[in-house]
């Protein structure tokens, strides 16, 4: 593990929801590291934090104190439109209720973040390629609608892995699954993480999906226990 | 940057061709009928002033209106006036006309209107009202005792004027026509409906009758109306009229039009103040109509900045939907407009006291009416979404 590089920093991060009258501290000093080639859970409770420090290293939302670090640049305080890009090309996000575009087919919704940098002659393959690997290769021109949640979250899979991220995060991808779609989509995750060397950073309350990690974080009231 | 570029033109593409087809149907037509409405306004106003100024020329002063020289109450020698008028290039007929101030009886009921004695065949080359006879016929030049009636002195008819008319009288009945302290009878010989409320308040007699009455009068004229071969023309006429030793002041017929030219007036200013109102009418219902659209897309627009499109993409993306909703909403109302409201009005125009309107457009105002439903949809289009996209990614995903 020591061998590992730092891809992800996480120094004193805090964040507070301003409710009005009440302020909800989501996050308390979280400080951690994501090293390259990690598959790291975050379990805890239903509004221990795990979310909400997701969000904050998939920089879709910014913490109110601290620091992280991508590939050892700081990305809090980066503006919005660095902030995109990198999402677009170094993170993959994968959204417990899948969040496909749903006129687009599984094959345009897999290359639509490709299409940011390239032509759909580079990225057409590429997509092709990504769902045949998560088993959806028969069904590439159906549209969300037509697929069943399991194959909905291989496409998001799919989708998060068309440009090559340096991490994929996944909230809690299993949570609308039955179990057969489930154990295939965590089996997808151990093969890119094993054989491709993807860093996962993966969200569940499911005691039994945390064997999948080769690290594991537990958030109770915003701290790491 | 060029692959980004095609992307807004991806996804509308898809949106569209696989999105709720009964909304886009319905965003489609709402567009329409905003731009229906926006030009249909504007379209009933121009046809009431252009009937409103066909009539006027058609039935009441013609294209140019010969007054007596100033001093004078009458134009003189217009035998040989009409001859000179009618020697004028541009000049395509003329007729003289001798106001009578005259009083008309039947029975009890006894009212004073314009009496006007022509020469029928001159008058018929001018206007048009020989055309308009409902009952009877029309004057001929040897017409001694005879008059013809505008519809709203006739009367009879539950029309305009009724109750100021000589009360339903008929084609053959006989009136008395008081002048100069002198009575005569007439036979009425024709009545005719012009449908414009000047001329229908007019009488006709021959100018050999008036010679009976009054012979002094003869070669008198108290006007002269000239037909020219195209509106539009009449100060070019008007220029040549006054190279010549004619004596006497021409007029325009907008410049005589009057009552006409001020409801005219009137009706322009109603159309700019109906018309602003249109425009916020549809401004407001297609900001909602989009903004609706775009707010119910709020998820997919946080999903799309989360797996990092770059936020002047997804504008991009719905300005241009915005942009083909408000193109095929303009596609479809000029169909309904053209492909049925104007043939409906044309069959069943609106029958005002002024005249028969239709709807007439203008190019210029329909296509400036086009293009404010396209920039209203464009910026109805750019103001949610770019609401939207400064948002919070997480609360733009949670549809908040």
């Amino acid at each position: 593990m020591s061998s590992k590089s730092a891809l992800i920093t996480v120094k004193n991060i805090s964040k507070i929801y301003d409710l009005g009258e009440i302020k909800v501290r989501a996050l308390q000093d979280i400080s951690l590291t994501i090293n390259e080639g990690d598959f790291l859970i975050i379990t805890g409770r239903n509004g221990s934090g795990k979310s909400t420090l997701l969000h904050q290293l998939g920089l879709l939302d910014r913490p109110n104190q601290g620091e992280i670090f991508l590939n050892n640049e700081e990305v809090t305080s980066m503006p919005e439109k660095s902030r995109a890009n990198l999402r677009l090309c170094h993170l993959g996000y994968i959204f417990q209720e899948y969040a496909l575009i749903a006129e687009l087919t599984a094959l345009e919704n897999v290359m639509l973040p490709a299409r940011m940098i390239t032509s759909p002659k580079i990225s057409r393959p590429r997509a092709l390629e990504l769902l045949r690997k998560v088993g959806l290769d028969k069904k590439t021109n159906n549209l969300p609608r037509q697929l069943s949640g399991g194959e909905q979250q291989k496409v998001a899979i799919a989708r998060a892995l068309i440009n090559d991220p340096s991490v994929i995060f996944a909230d809690e991808p299993t949570a609308n699954l039955d179990t057969k779609a489930a154990k295939d989509v965590l089996e997808i995750f151990k093969q890119l993480n094993e054989q491709e060397r993807h860093t996962i950073v993966m969200i569940t309350h499911e005691e039994e999906e945390t064997k999948y990690a080769n690290r594991l974080i537990t958030l109770s009231d915003g701290k790491i226990v | 940057m060029k692959h980004q570029l095609a992307i807004p033109f991806f996804l509308v593409s898809r949106w569209i061709k696989r999105g709720n087809k009964w909304t886009l149907s319905l965003i489609i037509f709402l567009m329409s009928i905003a731009f229906v409405n926006l030009v249909f306004v504007a379209a009933l106003f121009n046809g009431i002033i252009e009937s409103s100024n066909n009539q006027t020329i058609n039935t009441y002063t013609s294209n140019i209106f010969m007054a007596p020289p100033d001093g004078d109450d009458a134009i003189k020698n217009t035998t040989e006036v009409l001859a000179t008028i009618r020697t004028i290039p541009g000049v395509v007929a003329a007729s003289a006309q001798m106001l009578v101030p005259a009083s008309l009886k039947y029975q009890n009921k006894k009212g004073s209107w314009e009496v006007l004695a022509i020469n029928p065949e001159d008058e018929a080359s001018v206007t048009i009202v020989n055309t308009k006879m409902t009952s009877g016929s029309y004057l001929d030049e040897n017409d001694d005792d005879q008059i013809i009636l505008g519809r709203d002195i006739a009367g009879g008819h539950n029309g305009n004027s009724t109750s100021l008319s000589l009360d339903g009288v008929k084609v053959g009945d006989k009136i008395t026509l008081t002048f100069d302290s002198q009575t005569k009878d007439f036979t009425v010989k024709g009545i005719f409906y012009a449908k414009f409320i000047n001329t229908d308040q007019r009488a006709f007699i021959t100018q050999k009758a008036l010679h009976e009455l009054n012979p002094s009068l003869d070669n008198l004229a108290t006007s002269i109306i000239i037909k020219t071969t195209k509106k539009g023309n009449e100060p070019e006429v008007i220029n040549q009229l006054k190279k010549t030793t004619l004596q006497g002041n021409f007029y325009t017929w907008e410049e005589v039009a009057g009552l006409m030219s001020s409801i005219a007036d009137s009706f322009i200013s109603i159309n700019v103040i109906l018309s602003t109102v249109a425009v916020l009418i549809a401004a407001v219902t297609i900001f909602i109509v989009i903004y609706i659209d775009l707010i119910n897309k709020r998820q997919q627009i946080g999903i799309l900045r989360a797996i990092g499109i770059r936020p002047y993409v997804i504008q991009t993306a719905y300005v241009l939907q915005s942009a083909i909703y408000s193109v095929s909403g303009v596609i479809l109302g000029t169909g309904i407009f053209y492909g049925l409201l104007v043939p409906y009005f044309k069959a069943h125009p609106f029958s005002l006291p002024i005249g028969d309107a239709s709807l007439i457009v203008n190019p210029a105002d329909f296509t400036i009416r086009a293009e404010v439903i396209m920039w209203v949809a464009v910026v109805a289009g750019l103001i949610p979404a770019f609401l939207i996209t400064r948002s919070k990614i997480l609360e733009a995903i949670r549809g908040k």
